[in-house]
């Protein structure tokens, strides 16, 4: 318990308050699964690079493998059922494990592994499933036999799914960055989307294999996003070219993060609450849902349950856990109101999807308001209004025939309030209505004769 | 933790403030302060008081650094430079701050003049959690530095590591085993019916309204918020929609935060909710996942210092503190105070943990083992012969005499094994006390040992030749009388009139007057006035005496 605030100056307090961080943020990771992860981590790491040596004295198949091989077998097993998915990276002479550093201490075996599988162009395993005996001596005679001249790692990738191994993911070659790396800070809000898109799709992936869901890439693409802002095109532009689940979830992200920095949440709850508009309908995924109103009970629960695949506590995974679960939720629900997460999410999706389903006959103005004009009822009042002041009178996405014929359509959310009827828009295709040319500003509410649905 | 003096932390990181500017050298003595402070925590307990003396150096070093103007430090793999000049060196890379800098990607970190102590912590607290090895799926120093939101010191950081090929080849398997995961086409239906819209306004929303709904997602409001996802989880849970063991893994990662976070009346609130759940998989389930060692920590952070009290709340945890660790702390308890509040936790685990309570009490501390056995006597009673067996391995005298006269008591059967085995100790009250405990725990095989510890030792004190005479006389009354008749026989020799001699007589026929007391043999009292006819009158006292007990024996066993 925490001593007598009043009692304690302020380097006391910061002192107290350091020791409960650093207990919090260890709650999150058990030392003594650190620890397995590190011993385990090692042998595998030393089994794997000795097996790879013992293949220039005999084949796979040999018994001199049998020991060795069920001892991999077994640590694989072990660290699975601790870790789920195993990431074995090498990086110049470290190894990691799931970013645990294994020890090499300058010593051959685990330190020779990164040689090893360089020679495919390959700097690292995931092990999404524990291999048996028989798979481990094909891994181990396909990364011993000669590499492809052209495309190693892809050749590679190709034999061991040709033998049963399609649950290997072999990763490039990694290196510690040498360089101050501005423009990583500075990418185009084009790549932050697509990129963003990609890894909702890989999630997906990782969760319909059975997967724990990583947090950390999501997070680091949510934090870009974040610090560019949402007053950029490339955040409300029709995500074409990309699986539809993840446009939707990229669309729910932007609504709900926008919605809710306008409500001054801080960047580290907007950065959760990002991950879980992500990935809140991953619970689709389970087995047996489908389209019908059971489903979409069922769906929220099912993403909790993906949720749980992730192990230790964390702030995080309670506001995502919350969020997913809730985000159904009514905002009158006599068992009581959804999280702020779950209000977020709720909220932006019903106006995504309201778009989504009637887009064709209704302007997003209208569906916005119908959206929250139901604030009391489904939504949390405030978020409703504060969504309707983000996204403007003319939301992101709307068509609008302006006075003089030409059509254009709003391209990102009002910069301020000043700016509430007078997005940044773009020209659109007369015969496809499809943005085209440069982005302007409207110049005057009076310009614009009527918002038009589609 | 090992020891290490704070001179030790980071000494081998050189800074040559000799060679160097003003501002260089009040950089590296920053710097140093930061490395030294941010490591502390992986050799001191948060609580230490060198870690508040890091912290204030800490904070004392950035004022000064940052006096003229901000301080831009550049990081390499193993140095911090400012404005080139090297302010931080270490080649070792598990101690260098400026390796596990630079490895995490960051590249810059720029303090402004008057930056606020609490950012400063807050950059403290993510290099600590960095140095102290926490790895966590969630977040790495990039994403912690970023969501940090400062305003007094900037960061340029990039990926950890990155691919690294000149001709990158396309991502080959992604260890996918299809085409990818989709939902099904069509969800989210039905949609809510919407109200008619209506027209589009810009509208204030007080800040009340939002500041409420932000309190609701604050830092404070994490364990209760917590605790009500374990409610909503453990419902779902028996409903069948969740996995008892998706729960129950839920509740022990939560249960190790509230430990971590000292929430003990959240701790009790969560332990209530899952001893709630009816009997079945799910219960069983959450239980065995809440028990946890790291309990008794958060029962001892519980107690204000000097109070020896539990709080009411600890009642509710108690099932859940695992009587090992329990035991483990309270071997190694310097505490008094501390160590009584260990024995009221251990105690509270009885009956159920009595072996496991037991089996350690040799190794306890002597007011806990005695405790302890006090508590298995109450409250395990059919333990509490092995209890007392257990204390005779303690190394604690007093202890062990407690236990032999507890066994001396004990109407069960103890082995008499240790207790022949103590009549050779070099503690008369030991002896005393083991040979009352054989008295009636022993057999005849015991009645040789007896007899020889009389015979064969010298320098008995006439107590301990009662004890022994009384247990010679219970364990083998036959060969016991015998060597009575011939201890009672007075013998006037020359040797026997020497002052040693007479001594060891007068000891035995101590001891044969008190075995003759036990014997249940008709002439034994006639026997035992004849000797008191002879003796001095210390003996006719104690013959008096031991006919007095003979009979209020006699009288309570029929």
């Amino acid at each position: 318990m925490a001593e007598p605030r009043e009692a304690l100056d302020e380097v006391g307090q910061a002192q107290a308050d350091l020791g409960r961080a650093i207990g919090r943020a260890r709650s999150g990771e058990d030392r003594e699964l650190a620890g397995q992860v590190r011993e385990r981590g090692e042998q595998i790491s030393v089994l794997l690079a000795g097996l790879l040596k013992l293949t220039r004295v005999h084949a796979p198949d040999n018994h001199a493998f049998d020991t060795p091989v069920a001892e991999l077998a077994r640590a694989l097993a072990a660290l699975d059922e601790l870790l789920g998915t195993v990431h074995l990276v090498t990086v110049e002479d470290q190894v990691y494990v799931n970013d645990v550093r294994i020890r090499t201490d300058g010593r051959s075996g685990a330190k020779d592994l990164g040689l090893e599988l360089s020679r495919h162009n390959v700097g690292g395993i995931s092990f999404h499933r524990p291999l048996g005996d028989a798979q481990l001596r094909k891994l181990v005679g396909a990364l011993s036999s000669a590499p492809n001249a052209t495309a190693p790692r892809r050749t590679l990738a190709d034999r061991l799914g040709r033998e049963g191994l399609g649950s290997l993911e072999l990763q490039g070659i990694f290196r510690f960055q040498t360089t101050v790396d501005e423009g990583a800070r500075e990418r185009a809000p084009e790549m932050v989307a697509s990129r963003l898109l990609a890894l909702v799709a890989e999630a997906f992936d990782a969760v319909g294999s059975g997967r724990a869901l990583n947090p950390l890439p999501l997070r680091r693409a949510v934090l870009e996003a974040i610090e560019i802002g949402f007053a950029v095109p490339a955040f409300w532009a029709p995500f074409e070219g990309h699986p539809p689940h993840a446009a939707h979830a990229a669309e729910v992200a932007f609504v709900a993060l926008l919605t809710g920095r306008a409500a001054g949440f801080a960047a580290a709850y907007l950065q959760d609450i990002g991950i879980a508009a992500l990935v809140h309908d991953a619970g689709y995924l389970a087995p047996g849902l489908g389209d019908d109103a059971a489903s979409l009970q069922r769906h929220g629960v099912e993403g909790a349950r993906v949720l749980l695949r992730q192990k230790g506590f964390h702030e995080a995974k309670v506001r995502r856990l919350r969020a997913i679960l809730e985000h159904h939720r009514d905002y009158a629900d006599p068992a009581g109101r959804p999280s702020p997460g779950g209000a977020l999410l709720r909220l932006a999706e019903d106006y995504v999807n309201a778009v989504r389903f009637y887009g064709a006959k209704i302007t997003r103005a209208a569906a916005l308001s119908a959206v929250q004009r139901a604030g009391g009822a489904f939504y949390h009042p405030a978020l409703a209004q504060l969504m309707v002041n983000a996204l403007g009178a003319h939301p992101p996405g709307s068509l609008l025939e302006l006075r003089d014929g030409r059509m254009v359509r709003v391209a990102a959310p009002p910069a301020s309030r000043e700016r509430f009827a007078l997005p940044v828009v773009q020209h659109a295709d007369p015969a496809t209505r499809r943005p085209v040319g440069p982005v302007f500003d409207l110049p005057s509410a009076d310009v614009v004769a009527r918002a038009v649905p589609g | 933790m090992r020891p290490r003096t704070p001179d030790q932390l980071d000494s081998d990181a050189t800074a040559r403030p000799g060679e160097q500017s003003e501002q260089g050298k009040a950089a590296a003595l920053f710097v140093t302060a930061l490395a030294k402070a941010s490591r502390a925590f992986t050799l001191y307990d948060a609580k230490n008081a060198l870690v508040r003396q890091f912290i204030a150096e800490y904070r004392a070093r950035a004022e000064e650094a940052t006096s003229r103007g901000p301080l831009a430090l550049d990081v390499l793999p193993f140095d911090l430079s400012r404005a080139g000049e090297v302010v931080y060196h270490e080649d070792d890379r598990e101690r260098s701050l400026a390796f596990k800098l630079f490895r995490d990607g960051v590249r810059r970190i720029t303090v402004q003049k008057g930056v606020p102590f609490g950012e400063l912590l807050e950059l403290l607290q993510i290099l600590a959690i960095r140095f102290t090895g926490i790895r966590q799926a969630e977040e790495d120093v990039v994403t912690l530095l970023r969501k940090a939101e400062f305003g007094g010191i900037q960061i340029v950081a990039v990926e950890g590591y990155v691919p690294d090929e000149d001709e990158p080849e396309d991502s080959p398997g992604t260890g996918r085993d299809d085409a990818g995961s989709r939902p099904p086409a069509g969800t989210d239906r039905p949609f809510p019916r919407l109200p008619a819209p209506g027209p589009l306004a810009w509208r204030e929303v007080p800040e009340t309204l939002l500041a409420a709904l932000r309190a609701e997602e604050s830092e404070g409001a994490l364990p209760a918020n917590a605790l009500g996802l374990a409610r909503q989880l453990l419902a779902l849970a028996a409903q069948g929609q969740v996995d008892p063991a998706e729960a129950a893994g839920y509740l022990g990662d939560l249960r190790s935060f509230l430990i971590a976070d000292g929430q003990l009346e959240m701790l009790a609130a969560l332990a209530e909710m899952a001893a709630a759940q009816p009997p079945g998989r799910l219960r069983d389930a959450v239980l065995r996942g809440l028990a946890d060692a790291r309990l008794v920590d958060a029962l001892l952070a519980a107690v204000p210092e000097g109070s020896h009290q539990l709080p009411p709340e600890a009642a509710k945890l108690l099932p859940f503190v695992p009587a090992g660790a329990v035991l483990d702390r309270l071997a190694d308890e310097p505490s008094e105070g501390r160590r009584d509040l260990l024995v009221r936790v251990a105690s509270a685990r009885l009956p159920a943990d009595a072996e496991a309570v037991v089996a350690r009490l040799p190794g306890l501390p002597a007011d806990a083992a005695r405790e302890l056995w006090r508590a298995v006597t109450d409250r395990a009673p059919a333990r509490a012969d092995d209890a007392s067996a257990a204390l005779l391995d303690h190394p604690d005298t007093d202890v062990r005499v407690l236990a032999l006269e507890a066994i001396s008591r004990s109407e069960g059967r103890i082995a008499s094994a240790p207790l022949v085995k103590l009549l050779g100790s070099p503690a008369e009250s030991l002896r005393i006390a083991a040979a009352r405990a054989l008295e009636r725990h022993g057999d005849a095989a015991a009645a040789r040992a007896v007899a020889t510890a009389l015979t064969g030792r010298k320098g008995q004190s006439l107590p301990e030749a009662e004890a022994l005479g009384r247990a010679l006389g219970r364990l083998h009354p036959a060969v016991a009388h015998r060597l009575f008749e011939e201890w009672l026989v007075e013998r006037r020799s020359l040797l026997g009139a020497l002052g040693s001699g007479k001594r060891e007589a007068d000891v035995l026929r101590w001891a044969a007057v008190a075995g003759l007391g036990v014997l249940d043999l008709p002439d034994a009292e006639a026997r035992i006035q004849a000797v008191a006819a002879k003796g001095d009158a210390d003996l006719k006292r104690y013959c008096a005496a031991t006919l007095a007990r003979r009979r209020a024996e006699g009288r309570r066993h029929g």
